[in-house]
């Protein structure tokens, strides 16, 4: 099987119906992407698919064949933090952080659809991302002020 | 060095180990060399430690044995923090590092937190957790790293050849008044022989603090927000297999027979081991391991199918073992005439929920166990480890990597032996990672609580007596040998902020033991939170018979000695900040409440109106009093995190037991509070003395109250079970509602209940059956309708599930209630 990852091609011999959560950290090490549920439903292990959010846990490897897939670790650009990376920095967002990739991930491609986003869509887009160490606070906040920056940015 | 170097350095100071005494006497400083560096630690600060927790409120175990190791100078100068207490997100190790930098004469960048591995860094017995790191580790880290400098200056001098008043220290360089300077790494080079310290050093004032008390940035944040970060989840070896184990699905069921025939066949399987109590799959990848595991048709005894109901009749006050906890003035005793005011309070179980569920990779040898988890106690992990597999604890070496939450439940880690069995049995390293189920089934979880509240008003308005009952399944006890549970009687962790803190003469309050069926255990505050839930609302109700406002009705009952002083302070301090008493949106009330926990008061304010039917939270102000902050960003993040916590706790969750099974199996029946529930927060942060108390757990405790109060000013009604579900606001639903507009509403049961209300999915009648619609009341059937009746709740009869129809309006439930009372 052939899918591309942080703008990799690669192939991957294993079991297609392998969710595609256990494809990136065990078999192509890249443990940024957390698991969380199993079940679609906490959001720790969003990946962007061709830019769209999507939750890894529930995405079986097959139904990703010949698309582009993009983790946190392809998040950087040219050595720099993404722009909802370095808000979560400078707001010192996480607390254990399991769910701050997942955070980021749903943050990134809703910003890049939508960077003039009202207080109310901002919380309705991350509204289905579980933190259990309670960071939503912050969250908001980073997501509001990442929000400016891509605005800058274009 | 590497690290079978430093393993072997260990295992042979094992050998080398001063007495106590002899720590005592040489001032409490040691240094031994190792090659590469010099390892120090303190015994005396190791003393202080056992001391602190011996002294602390129930904090069970100590901190014994073996060399302590604390700091590790490296030849380029980095000086190596060997951390044992473990990062869940608490900010510990930024925290500790703030401590350790204060006394160090070092540089911020050059002090490396490394996480101790078991037979490497200090033994700590104790584990992170009950909000006690800051407070136990503050002495003896800010001496450890001050003993250390000395002994580095006293070298420095020796080596420079001037006195040691002629050095001075900074930025981990010991430089002469000529000029001439070592680094650290310098002084350490080639040193074997070290003079202990005649005396503890001088520890720098407050006033001069530079690193405690000041915001830091977190030092973990960068990894953590890149990916880059390694969690117990995350480990990874060379050769690693995966593992997946099969588990009891009923609380009381064990093991008979296991049919391993279809999982042998699946792809990818490496072995799987079947003993009498244990079976486990070792495969290639975890996705085989997993699907393998699910192939294995095991037999189990289910054991008694408990339900939620008898659960409730067992933890209940008047059962199991009674323990006077607290008893001031006459007691109970006053309570046995005059107008009484009494409430009862019940709490459900909950689930830790952590994100990362718990995990391990464990590498068994001959001669040594290497395991890298998520636990908050390597030293029970251990223990635990070695006892599975027959092995003396010190080839076994555990290392706590970064948790992705913990919230008591990583104490133990069920996951390392899981692990270290199946390691052993196919002679490569296994990592184990449980799945949500797993999590939900077959951890621990926080016990069932039962409150019985009685007081009485004297001739001035105010309290004259007062008593708490309260009943818990066990939180500390599992964790202890069952000798502590029959000389203390009373858990400890159950009763949690169950006593009674206002100035009232005759109080008294009892804990009852009631040990459950199903495992029980730590939860964030372990009692604190639904002991404050029951005591504050109480309160509440008493202020409301005495005819005072809930505020000054608690003030009045503060302030006598020093302790309900600072209370009082607290307070007033949120009430302030929140604006007790100023008019308020149309439709909003508050609530107020408070707790003390570890020495930390909190008091809470809500501000609440409804919505749908539903509690809305609007805002929370928080003040709290944790003495000196070491970080005082991480002190406001704790208590933000613990409020929306305790607002998931308040608004959903709940446990359920039903023919003997939990009936939670992923946060699709569990749901935690997402974003959308989470009010504005507002947090006063006071700092009534120099000395830093506990803070990951004190701020959980006022929320449930605080909202439960808020409902009461708000509805007049009062609510006595977490969590909260509002009934709804008129009696007579079914008269304020319109049958045509019902008819409407209506609409959308169609699919299910047929026209007319002709059926019920799964049963026998239909929604316009005269018998079911006489026998059930108004609010039942409101109730049904909002909250819905999944499959698997208590009360389901078909077993199918009811959706909740939260999105409809109060009026429009009203509507097709009327609508519904009108078809037969
Ligand atoms: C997806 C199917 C479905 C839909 C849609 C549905 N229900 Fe139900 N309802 C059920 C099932 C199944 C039960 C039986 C639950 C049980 O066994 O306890 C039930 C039970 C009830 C009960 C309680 C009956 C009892 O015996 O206690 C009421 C009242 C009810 N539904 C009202 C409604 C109303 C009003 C609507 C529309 C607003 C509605 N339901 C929509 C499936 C549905």
């Amino acid at each position: 099987m052939k899918i591309t990852i942080n703008g990799e091609a690669i192939n991957l011999d294993i079991d297609p119906e392998t969710p595609l959560v256990w494809a990136i950290r065990d078999h192509l090490g890249l443990t940024g992407t957390k698991f969380g549920c199993g079940g679609g439903y906490c959001g720790a292990c969003t990946v962007h698919v061709e830019g769209k959010a999507t939750r890894s846990c529930i995405t079986p490897l097959e139904t990703v064949a010949d698309k582009a897939i993009t983790t946190i670790e392809g998040m950087p650009q040219n050595g720099e933090l993404h722009p909802v990376q370095a808000a979560f920095l400078e707001h010192q967002v996480p607390q254990c952080s399991w769910c701050m990739v997942g955070q980021m991930m749903t943050a990134a491609a809703f910003l890049a659809e939508n960077n003039t986003p009202t207080e109310a869509e901002i919380v309705n887009a991350m509204g289905s991302n579980y933190c259990r160490c309670g960071c939503y606070v912050r969250i908001k906040a980073a997501v509001t002020a990442a929000a400016e920056t891509m605005q800058e940015a274009n | 060095m590497t690290s079978d170097e430093i393993t072997n350095t260990k295992r042979k100071r094992r050998f080398w180990r001063p007495t106590r005494r002899q720590f005592l006497i040489g001032a409490g400083a040691t240094g031994v060399v190792a090659a590469g560096g010099l390892y120090f630690g303190i015994p005396f600060a190791r003393l202080q430690i056992a001391e602190v927790l011996d002294s602390g409120a129930g904090a069970p175990g100590g901190v014994d044995a073996d060399p302590p190791l604390w700091f590790e100078i490296q030849p380029n100068n980095d000086i190596l923090f060997h951390m044992t207490k473990v990062e869940m997100g608490q900010g510990i190790h930024t925290a500790l590092k703030q401590i350790a930098a204060e006394e160090l004469g070092a540089e911020w960048d050059q002090i490396k937190v490394v996480s101790a591995g078991t037979l490497r860094g200090p033994n700590d017995g104790f584990g992170t957790g009950g909000s006690s790191s800051v407070p136990t580790m503050y002495g003896p880290i800010r001496e450890a790293a001050a003993a250390m400098r000395e002994m580095l200056r006293l070298k420095a001098a020796e080596k420079l050849g001037v006195a040691a008043a002629d050095i001075s220290i900074a930025n981990g360089i010991a430089t002469a008044s000529a000029g001439d300077n070592l680094t650290y790494g310098e002084i350490v080079a080639d040193v074997t022989e070290w003079a202990e310290l005649e005396e503890t050093p001088v520890l720098k004032p407050q006033t001069e603090f530079e690193f405690i008390g000041k915001t830091r940035p977190r030092i973990d944040f960068e990894s953590k927000l890149t990916g880059e970060a390694v969690y117990g989840f995350d480990a990874r070896m060379d050769g690693m297999l995966y593992g997946a184990v099969v588990r009891p699905t009923h609380i009381e069921a064990t093991f008979v027979s296991a049919d391993i025939s279809a999982a042998q066949d699946i792809d990818g399987v490496v072995d799987i081991l079947v003993t009498d109590d244990f079976v486990g799959v070792v495969a290639e990848s975890r996705y085989a391991a997993q699907k393998a595991r699910d192939a294995i048709d095991v037999t189990w005894d289910t054991g008694k199918l408990w339900q939620q109901a008898e659960l409730e009749a067992l933890v209940s006050v008047g059962n199991g073992r009674a323990t006077a906890i607290q008893r001031e003035g006459s007691g109970a005793k006053a309570l046995q005439s005059g107008k009484l005011i009494s409430a009862d309070y019940r709490s459900p179980m909950a689930a830790h929920a952590h994100l990362e569920p718990q995990s391990a990779l464990v590498e068994v040898t001959p001669d040594l166990v290497t395991v890298h988890a998520s636990t908050q106690s390597p030293s029970l992990v251990q223990g635990e480890v070695a006892e599975a597999l027959g092995v003396e604890e010190d080839i076994v070496d555990v290392k706590a990597l970064y948790l992705g939450g913990g919230f008591g439940r990583k104490l133990n880690n069920g996951s390392a032996v899981d692990a270290a069995r199946l390691s052993a049995h196919v002679g490569r390293p296994v990592h184990v990672g449980w799945d949500r189920t797993e999590e939900f089934r077959n951890g621990y979880v926080r016990p069932l609580t039962h409150s019985k509240l009685t007081a009485k008003l004297g001739a001035d308005g105010l309290i004259e007596s007062m008593s708490h009952e309260q009943a818990s399944g066990d939180v500390a006890f599992p964790f202890f040998p069952a000798i502590a549970a029959s000389f203390l009687g009373a858990d400890f962790g159950a009763w949690r902020g169950g006593r009674i803190q206002y100035d009232v003469p005759n109080r008294e309050t009892v804990a009852w033991r009631t040990p459950m069926p199903l495992k029980t255990g730590w939860w964030r505050g372990l009692g604190l939170m639904c002991n404050t839930f029951a005591v504050e609302c109480f309160i509440d109700e008493v202020a409301q018979v005495a005819g005072m406002d809930p505020l000054e009705f608690r003030l009045k009952h503060l302030g006598a000695d020093e302790k309900t002083a600072q209370l009082k302070m607290v307070l007033q301090a949120a009430a302030e900040a929140a604006d007790w008493g100023a008019p308020l949106p149309e439709g909003h009330a508050q609530g107020i409440a408070l707790s003390t926990d570890v020495g930390t008061p909190c008091a809470q304010v809500a501000e609440i109106s409804m919505e749908n039917g539903r509690i809305r939270v609007h805002k929370v102000t928080a003040a709290i009093d944790p003495g000196l902050m070491i970080n005082p960003d991480g002190v406001l993040a704790q208590t933000q995190g613990s409020i929306i916590m305790g607002l998931s706790s308040v608004f959903n969750e709940e446990l359920i037991v039903k023919d003997g099974m939990i009936t939670a199996e992923n946060f699709n029946n569990y749901p935690l509070i997402t974003m959308k529930e989470t009010p504005e927060i507002d947090v006063v942060l006071l700092e009534s003395t120099g000395i830093p108390k506990g803070m990951g757990e004190p701020p959980i405790g006022p929320i449930a109250a605080a909202v439960g109060n808020a409902y009461f000013a708000l509805t007049g009604e009062r609510l006595r079970r977490l969590p909260l579900r509002p009934t709804p606001p008129v009696a007579d639903v079914a008269a304020a509602g319109d049958p045509t507009r019902g008819e409407e509403v209506y609409n959308q049961c169609i699919a299910c209940h047929g026209d007319q209300g002709s059926q019920i999915p799964g049963l026998d009648y239909g929604l316009n059956d005269s018998e079911w619609l006489a026998k059930s009341s108004d609010t039942d059937i409101f109730d049904v309708i909002r909250n819905g009746r999944a499959g698997d709740h208590p009360d389901n009869i078909s077993g199918i599930n009811m959706p909740g129809f939260g999105q409809l309006s109060d009026q429009e439930i009203y509507d097709v209630v009327a609508y519904l009372r009108a078809l037969p």
